[in-house]
């Protein structure tokens, strides 16, 4: 606990308390009290982040620059793991594997987004987390698990396939649904679309219901209220949960590595790739490059729309 | 948009859409499931409805030993990372500096697993290393081994996956606990853990009780940074992955992620219950004491 709405004293017990101790005792209070120990536990989880979370990314980029061995790297600067990626088809497929990512983005921000909106503003407020509850359910069933019951899906002989068939609807079944580009952006947009639901909900709280009776009363239609007033006051829960779907389409290799054709990658699977080929520099590499893109993503959007706003519900 | 005051049929338009939208996530969890049962498994013109591919599941001693695994690292996680939470969402009530300590603890969330599991697996090596080489200069052989891959480095990855999750959600059923009670509770006389653990703790329960789910059914589902970072042993995800991407979908694949999902929604099921429950309760217990006031 903070000690600082602790006024010293005011207990007649803990005056007791002290006054009969023994110094032993007393030397204990003072190392493990509120002043000594007590206070550096609250620092744990943060100097744990910084040890195994901060500091393994931020080495990332030194390691980069390592010389490869044969089984392992040693100290050194060369350029040669960021030219390996640049002058390959590596950086090709990367840069399909952002455009694929960017359309799955949409997609999630079409279908989820109306869903936030309409939850915030039609159900009453002790029902709304109710509601949003429906959307754990989906996200807790393990993503490898969704992804992967999209073979029986979208394949060939799967449940499309085989309903629209007998339906009539298609005369052969739909191949291009699995093992594309497409595959991958669908699953992309299962995989991660409940994450676009939360992040718009909790970015709606910053739209009081009353502003759009406003927008009513001052006869703007639906679209000029969503441009006008929802969109630029919900943006940094918009930009944040578009920023997670995104950098997570680039960096989960079960995607394309499943959903996928033949030669379909991203950043996450040629890092995996290179970590079984021991080439570790490079895929030190390609981690500092998608921690890059991230990190421009975020100082994009804070210049834009001061991305801390989003903290204000819990803050 | 005034119509939709007026019309009934929009809203129930709208409400039809959110269930198709969250029928959609989870069509492919239930088709899987109902392929688990069928004795032809996928594809096959005829369903038998058979529990057959569950027992093999349960008869395989090498996917027993994975589900021991996976239970061990999913119940040390929890046991750490929810006291962390704790401490993290108290640390971040009383620090200065907000925004850098949320951004820290939130982070996790926006780096892809496989990119922060590659992170820590050539960091891990590192250490070992540096250790290692400590230990030769000072003659001895203490620090060999530390970040070895293993139980450990496997469990740091899950804390380090978990903890935002976690953080978030104690965060959230402590913003509606007033700060006062601690400050009253103190002021007559009880230590700080004392006002914590028999004021503050009892409010936000509900929060720590769905944290723990969290961890247990992510700890369950992870499988990049567990096949990573978990040197010799296996885990029923990566079982299952390393199946599926060798052989293809068997019969048996389906009937595990089939399991898996039962048991997600089992665990996430009884929380939402739980808290359902828990909200009637409050709200009833609050309306009769405040009816007798109301009466006079």
């Amino acid at each position: 606990m903070p000690s600082k709405d602790a006024p010293e004293g005011t207990s007649a017990n803990r005056g007791e308390l002290i006054g009969s101790a023994s110094p032993t005792r007393l030397l204990i209070i003072r190392i493990l009290g509120e002043n000594g120990l007590q206070k550096w536990v609250f620092y744990l989880p943060v100097a744990f982040m910084v040890v195994f979370f901060a500091v393994p990314l931020a080495l990332t980029y030194v390691w980069s620059v390592f010389e490869r061995t044969r089984f392992w790297m040693e100290p050194g600067f060369t350029l040669f793991s960021y030219i390996n990626f640049f002058t390959s088809a590596r950086l090709e497929n990367f840069l399909f594997s952002m455009y694929h990512s960017a359309i799955a983005v949409v997609v999630a921000f079409v279908v989820g987004f109306p869903i936030a909106v309409f939850v915030r503003r039609r159900i009453t407020e002790v029902a709304q987390h109710r509601v949003i509850l429906l959307f754990i359910l989906p996200f807790m069933v393990s993503e490898i698990i969704r992804i992967f019951a999209l073979r029986p899906i979208l394949g060939r002989n799967g449940l499309i396939n085989t309903v629209l068939l007998k339906a009539g609807v298609i005369d052969e079944p739909i191949t291009a649904m699995l093992f594309t580009p497409t595959g991958v952006i669908i699953g992309e947009v299962l995989a991660f679309l409940p994450f676009i639901v939360f992040a718009g909900f909790l970015a709606m709280e910053a739209v009081p219901k009353y502003i759009f009776e406003i927008c009513e009363d001052l006869g703007a239609g639906f679209w000029r209220t969503f441009i006008d007033v929802i969109l630029p006051l919900a943006a940094p829960g918009i930009f944040a949960g578009s920023v997670f779907i995104f950098v997570n389409g680039l960096g989960v290799a079960l995607l394309p590595n499943i959903l996928g054709g033949p030669g379909a990658v991203n950043a996450g699977l040629i890092a995996t790739q290179a970590i079984a080929a021991l080439d570790f520099p490079l895929a030190m590499a390609v981690s500092a490059i998608m921690m890059t893109t991230l990190l421009i993503l975020l100082y994009i959007g804070h210049k834009l729309f001061d991305i801390t706003r989003i903290l204000s519900p819990i803050s | 948009m005034q119509e939709e005051y007026g019309s009934i049929f929009f809203h129930r338009l709208k409400w039809a859409y959110l269930l198709l939208v969250v029928l959609a996530l989870m069509s492919p969890v239930f088709y899987v499931m109902y392929i688990s049962f069928n004795e032809y498994g996928f594809g096959a013109g005829r369903y038998d409805f058979t529990l057959d591919w569950y027992k093999t599941i349960f008869a395989d001693k090498l996917l027993l030993g994975a589900l021991g695994w996976t239970l061990v690292l999913a119940s040390v996680t929890t046991v750490i990372v929810v006291p962390l939470g704790l401490l993290a969402a108290k640390f971040y009530k009383q620090t200065q500096y907000k925004v850098a300590t949320v951004s820290l603890l939130l982070a996790p969330l926006f780096v892809p697993s496989d990119i922060l599991g590659s992170a820590l697996l050539v960091y891990f090596k590192n250490l070992n290393r540096t250790m290692e080489s400590l230990s030769d200069w000072l003659g001895n052989e203490w620090f060999y081994g530390w970040f070895d891959l293993g139980f450990m480095t496997a469990i740091i990855g899950l804390i380090i996956y978990t903890l935002p999750y976690v953080f978030v959600v104690i965060l959230i059923t402590m913003a509606r606990y007033r700060d006062q009670q601690t400050e009253a509770a103190r002021a007559c006389g009880a230590t700080a853990w004392r006002a914590f653990w028999d004021v503050e703790f009892p409010q936000i329960r509900p929060g720590v009780l769905a944290s723990c789910a969290f961890a247990v059914i992510l700890t369950f589902n992870e499988y990049t940074r567990t096949s990573l970072l978990k040197g010799g042993f296996n885990t029923f995800t990566t079982v299952l992955i390393s199946q599926l991407l060798n052989e293809g979908m068997s019969e048996q694949s389906y009937a595990m992620s089939s399991l898996m999902s039962f048991v997600a929604i089992a665990v996430i099921g009884f929380i939402i219950i739980y808290t359902f429950v828990r909200s009637e309760r409050l709200e009833r217990e609050a309306r009769a004491k405040a009816q007798p006031l109301m009466a006079e």
